[in-house]
C-alpha cells in the first residue's frame, strides 16, 4: 500500500462522516468503517439527560479478526487512541475508562492492546443548571489499527441528545456494551497499591490489597507508563502470603523516570489497577548486576538505650508472670494446676524443676532461632511461629488430642509403645518437662504487657544477652509453680485429691477444644476456608486414629493408620504451603477492613499525615489473643470510636497474621518485635514520625485520655 | 556439581542465549552493537569502518504510515540533509522480513530512496540479525553512535507520537537536537525517548 491509498482511505473517512453529520434528519453520525475496524459514537444515560445525572459516552472500535487498536501505553510499537470530544458549554468529558489491556507480542516484541470489540468510555457529568434542549455532542477520534501492519484512522462522529428539565426517559439502547466496559475496567480500591525499587535492572514491585483469590496464581503486569519497562520480557511473580511481588525488567533504553507510576495487573479475566509508587529513587538503577533483589531494609536502629540489659531482665520476668494470666496460656496452665494437686511434695519440685527447665529452654530456643533466622536477612518478628500454616495445624492436633486425653477417650500409656511408656512411668519429669515446652509454644504470641518493650530492647542486645532476657522471661512464667513446690505453706492450700477431680478433668478439656477453635479459625485467616476445612477433617482424623489404636488388635490399629494417612494426605496440601501460598479464596478478609479502618501501609500513612489528619496504627494478628480482645473491647467502646471520629483521626490496621516484611521492619522502626503494638501519630511531625505508643492490653479510657493528651481537645 | 546443578546451569544459560538473541539492545552510554551487512548493490557496510565519525542509524519501511508521515513531508530527508551537512553518516536499515508482503527487493528500495532523495545509505537486514542486536522495535527508530563508537541516542524521531504530518512542525526533533549538541560538545539532553511508529516486521 503506498501513501497515497491511505490517504484515500482517510479522506473517504473524513467525508463519509462529515456528510451524514450534516444530514439533518439524522440524529446520529454513521459508523466509520473499514476493512480492519467499525467504530461509532455510543450514548448511554441511565438516569437520563438530566440536570444533575452522569452522561456516558464512548467510542465503540469493532476490530476485523486479528486486527487490534492499543492500549494508553501502547508498548514496543503502536499507538493509544485519542478522543477529542467539543460538548457544549459547561460539559466536560472525563478521561477514557480503558478496560484491561491484552499483550500481543508480535515477533520479539510485545505491544499492548484490544482485539474484539471494544468500547472506550468517558463520564461526562450533566451540571445542575443544564438547560433542556438538544445537546450536541462532537467526537474527533483517532486510532491505529494493526495487524501485522498498521492503518492510522480517524473519524468524526456526532450525537444530539435531548435534556430535559428533570429526570426524563432514560436512555439505554447500549446498556449492555457500556455495563460490559464497566467489568472489563480495572478494579480501583485504596488498598490496592504497590511501592516499587529499582534493584540493577529490574524494578521490584511488591503489591498488596490484591484479591483474595488471586493469591499463589499467575498475574500479569501491564505498565501504564511508557518508556520505563521492557514490555517483551516477561515479569516474574511470586505471591508471599496476600503479598506479590513482581520482579520487572526494566529498558536498558528506559526513557522516563516517574515516581508515581500506574499499572494494570490481570488475573484471567480479573484486573486491578495499581498505584506503583518508586521508593529509593532512579539513581540505584544500572546495567550492573545486582547483588540482591530483596528490598532493601533501612539498617535496624536499636530503640531509645533507656531500656539496659538489667531493666530487661526484671521487665521480662514480670512478662513471664503475667503470661500466665493470658487467655492463650490458660488452658495449658488448667493442666498444669491440675498435675500439681495429684503430686506429692517430693514429685512436685522435681516437676517443678523439670517444668521450669522445659520453659526456660524452649523460650532460649525460639528466640535463638529467631535470631538465627533474622540474621539469615528472614524479615520475621516474636510470633513468627504461628505464621506458618502447618505449625499451626501441628498445636491444634496437639490440643485436640489433650482434650481427648481428658474425656478419657484414651489413655496415654495405652497409645504410646510400650517401651516408651515404661520409661515415662520411670521420668515422670519428661511429662513436666513436655507441659513446658508445650505452654511456651502457646504462650509465645501472647505478647504480654511489658513484653513488648522487653522483647523489642532484648533483640537489639548481643546475642547472649538476648538470649538472657528470654531465660528470664521464662523463670518467671515458671516461678508461681516453683514457689508452690518448694514452699510447703502454699502446697497446702491446695485442696486434696478425690472424686472431684474426674470432673474437673472432663471440665478442662472444654477450654482444650476453644484453643482448638482459635486455632482453626487462625489456619482459615491464614489459608481461607479450605485449609480450615483441611485442618478440621485433619483433626478428625486423629481424633478417630487414636480412639481406634488404643483398642488393641491388629484390625482396629490398621484402620487408624489408614484412616490418619487419608486425612493427611487430603489435608496436607491446604495445610502445606507455607504463608497460604494456595490460590485460596477469603484471604484477604482480614485485609478487608472492618468498617471504618483501612489497611496500613507507609504510605498511606505518611500521606494522611501530610494531609493533617492524626493516624492511629493498630497492629494486629489473627493468632493474637490480646489484639482480639482490644479489637472487640476498647477499640470498638463507642466512645473512643466517638473520640476518633470527633478529633478526625484515620484509623489504620495492619495485619501481620501471615509473615508481612514491611510491618516487620515498622515493628521494629517502633522498637517492637511483636503485636500487638498502638500507634497514634500526630500529624505535621518530623519525618519519619514518632508515635505515642499506647499500652498492649487497651482499657477505653486510656485510650481517650492518650488521645486527649495527645491530639488536645 | 550434582547432576541437578549440572542441568540448572545448563538451562540457565540456554535461558540466557535466547534472553540475548531477542533483547539485545542498543544501550546509551555503551558501545554500540556491531552493524554488518550489505547495502544495496551488495557491498559490504561495517560500522566499525566509520569510526572516528557521528553516525546515525534509522529504520525504515516505506509501507509504514509513520515511515510516510515523515518521508512525504520530507522531515526525515531534510533531517538526513542535515546530519550530512556535518559530516554525519546516515545509514538507513531495513529488517523487514522477506517473507513479509512489505518486503522490498534492495533495488525496489533503493528506488524509493532515490525517488525520495534521502541522503542516506541504504542496508539490507533481510535476516532481522542487525535489528535484533540493536533492539530495533519501530518504523522510525532512530540510534546515534558518537566518534568513539558509543551510542549516545536511542529514541524517536521527534516528540509528538502520531501518524499525521501535521504533528511535524510543532514536534521536537530529537536527532537533530541530539546532534546540534553533540556539535557543541553539551551532553545531550534527551538521550533516550520511546520510539514511535510500526513494529518492525522481523523474519521469524
Amino acid at each position: 500500500m503506498n501513501f497515497h491509498a491511505v490517504f484515500t482511505r482517510w479522506a473517504l473517512a473524513l467525508v463519509l462522516s462529515g456528510a451524514s453529520a450534516l444530514a439533518p434528519a439524522q440524529e446520529q453520525s454513521a459508523p466509520v468503517k473499514s476493512l480492519q475496524a467499525a467504530a461509532r459514537l455510543l450514548a448511554h444515560a441511565p438516569e437520563g439527560v438530566a440536570p444533575g445525572k452522569t452522561l456516558w459516552l464512548g467510542l465503540e472500535i469493532e476490530h476485523a479478526p486479528h486486527w487490534h487498536t492499543y492500549w494508553k501505553n501502547p508498548g514496543d510499537s503502536g499507538l493509544p487512541t485519542t478522543l477529542a470530544w467539543t460538548l457544549p458549554a459547561g460539559l466536560t468529558a472525563g478521561d477514557i475508562q480503558w478496560p484491561a489491556p491484552k499483550k500481543l507480542p508480535l515477533g520479539p516484541m510485545v505491544n499492548y492492546g484490544f482485539e474484539g470489540t471494544l468500547l472506550l468510555p468517558v463520564a461526562v457529568p450533566l451540571p445542575a443548571t443544564l438547560p433542556p434542549g438538544p445537546l450536541k455532542i462532537d467526537l474527533q477520534a483517532q486510532w491505529l489499527v494493526c495487524k501485522d501492519v498498521c492503518i492510522p484512522e480517524e473519524g468524526q462522529f456526532s450525537i444530539t441528545l435531548q435534556a430535559t428539565a428533570s429526570a426524563g426517559a432514560p436512555l439505554t439502547a447500549h446498556a449492555a456494551a457500556f455495563a460490559a466496559a464497566q467489568a472489563a475496567k480495572p478494579l480501583e480500591g485504596p488498598s490496592i497499591k504497590a511501592e516499587a525499587r529499582v534493584s540493577g535492572a529490574t524494578l521490584v514491585v511488591r503489591a498488596e490489597g490484591l484479591p483474595g483469590g488471586w493469591r499463589g496464581r499467575e498475574v500479569a503486569y501491564f505498565a501504564a507508563d511508557a518508556g520505563v519497562i521492557d514490555h517483551a520480557q516477561r515479569e516474574q511473580a511470586e505471591w508471599a502470603g496476600e503479598v506479590l511481588t513482581l520482579k520487572v525488567p526494566l529498558s536498558p533504553n528506559r526513557s522516563e523516570s516517574p515516581t508515581a507510576m500506574q499499572a494494570v495487573l490481570t488475573q484471567g479475566p480479573e484486573a486491578v489497577a495499581l498505584p506503583v509508587t518508586l521508593v529509593g529513587g532512579w539513581a540505584a538503577a544500572s546495567s550492573a548486576p545486582a547483588t540482591s533483589d530483596a528490598p532493601p531494609v533501612e539498617p535496624w536502629q536499636p530503640p531509645a538505650p533507656s531500656t539496659g540489659l538489667g531493666l530487661a531482665l526484671v521487665l521480662a520476668f514480670l512478662g513471664g508472670l503475667l503470661l500466665n494470666l493470658m487467655p492463650c496460656v490458660f488452658p495449658v496452665l488448667s493442666l498444669k494446676a491440675f498435675a500439681l494437686v495429684q503430686e506429692e511434695a517430693g514429685q512436685r519440685r522435681i516437676g517443678a524443676i523439670a517444668y521450669t527447665a522445659g520453659v526456660v529452654l524452649s523460650f532460649v530456643a525460639l528466640a535463638g532461632l529467631l535470631l538465627a533466622l533474622r540474621a539469615g536477612g528472614e524479615q520475621i518478628g516474636w510470633g513468627f511461629q504461628l505464621q506458618t500454616p502447618w505449625v499451626v495445624a501441628t498445636l491444634a492436633a496437639l490440643f485436640t488430642l489433650i482434650a481427648l486425653n481428658l474425656f478419657g477417650v484414651f489413655e496415654v500409656a495405652l497409645a504410646l509403645p510400650g517401651h516408651v511408656a515404661g520409661w515415662r512411668a520411670q521420668a515422670p519429669w519428661l511429662d513436666q518437662a513436655a507441659t513446658g515446652v508445650l505452654s511456651v509454644a502457646i504462650a509465645s504470641p501472647c505478647t504480654a504487657p511489658f513484653m513488648g518493650a522487653a522483647l523489642g530492647a532484648a533483640l537489639a542486645l548481643p546475642a547472649w544477652q538476648a538470649l538472657a532476657v528470654f531465660a528470664s522471661l521464662g523463670l518467671g512464667m515458671a516461678a508461681p509453680y516453683a514457689l508452690i513446690a518448694f514452699v510447703p505453706a502454699l502446697a497446702r492450700l491446695l485442696p486434696r485429691p478425690g472424686a472431684w477431680m474426674a470432673r474437673v478433668r472432663t471440665l478442662l478439656a472444654f477450654p482444650m477444644l476453644a484453643t482448638v477453635l482459635w486455632l482453626v479459625w487462625v489456619l482459615g485467616v491464614q489459608t481461607g476456608i479450605d485449609g480450615a476445612v483441611a485442618l478440621l477433617v485433619l483433626l478428625l482424623g486423629v481424633a478417630y486414629a487414636v480412639w481406634a489404636w488404643t483398642q488393641g488388635g491388629w484390625g482396629w490399629r490398621l484402620s487408624a493408620a489408614v484412616v490418619l494417612g487419608a486425612a493427611g494426605v487430603w489435608a496436607a496440601p491446604s495445610l502445606h504451603q507455607p504463608d497460604g501460598a494456595a490460590g485460596v479464596a477469603n484471604a484477604a478478609a482480614p485485609k478487608a477492613q472492618a468498617a471504618g479502618w483501612q489497611a496500613w501501609s507507609p504510605e498511606a500513612q505518611a500521606q494522611t499525615l501530610a494531609e493533617g489528619k492524626p493516624v492511629f496504627v493498630d497492629f494486629t494478628a489473627a493468632w493474637c489473643i490480646s489484639c482480639q480482645y482490644n479489637k472487640r473491647n476498647a477499640l470498638a467502646d463507642a466512645a473512643v470510636q466517638a473520640d476518633f471520629a470527633k478529633r478526625g483521626v484515620v484509623l489504620m490496621r495492619a495485619d501481620w497474621t501471615l509473615r508481612d516484611a514491611t510491618i516487620t521492619a515498622e515493628l521494629r522502626r517502633l522498637g517492637r518485635s511483636g503485636v500487638p503494638v498502638y500507634a497514634l501519630y500526630k500529624p505535621g511531625a518530623a519525618a519519619p514520625a514518632q508515635p505515642v505508643l499506647l499500652p498492649e492490653i487497651l482499657s477505653a479510657d486510656g485510650v481517650r485520655e492518650s488521645l486527649a493528651a495527645t491530639l488536645g481537645g | 556439581m550434582t547432576v541437578a546443578t549440572v542441568r540448572r546451569t545448563f538451562l540457565a544459560a540456554a535461558a540466557l542465549c535466547a534472553a540475548g538473541a531477542l533483547h539485545a539492545q542498543a544501550v546509551v552510554g555503551q558501545a554500540a552493537p556491531p552493524l554488518q551487512a550489505m547495502d544495496a548493490n551488495g557491498k559490504a557496510v561495517n560500522l566499525a569502518d566509520y569510526k572516528g565519525k557521528t553516525v546515525v542509524l534509522e529504520w525504515v519501511n516505506p509501507s509504514c504510515p509513520f515511515v510516510k508521515k515523515h518521508y512525504g513531508s520530507g522531515n526525515m530527508q531534510a533531517t538526513q540533509k542535515a546530519a550530512a551537512g556535518q559530516g554525519v553518516v546516515w545509514l538507513t536499515v531495513s529488517s523487514t522480513a522477506p517473507s513479509h508482503k512489505e518486503y522490498q527487493k534492495p533495488a525496489e528500495l533503493a528506488a524509493w530512496m532515490a525517488e525520495q532523495k534521502a541522503a542516506s545509505t541504504l542496508v539490507m537486514d533481510d535476516s532481522g540479525a542487525v535489528g535484533k542486536a540493536w533492539g530495533a522495535k519501530t518504523t522510525p527508530h532512530l540510534f546515534i553512535v558518537n566518534p568513539a563508537g558509543q551510542v549516545v541516542y536511542n529514541g524517536a524521531i521527534d516528540s509528538k507520537p502520531s501518524a499525521n504530518p501535521a504533528d511535524i512542525p510543532g514536534a521536537t526533533n530529537y536527532v537533530n537536537a541530539a546532534l546540534g549538541e553533540l556539535k557543541a560538545g553539551q551532553g545531550i539532553g534527551k538521550a533516550a525517548t520511546t520510539p514511535y511508529g510500526c513494529s518492525i516486521k522481523y523474519a521469524s
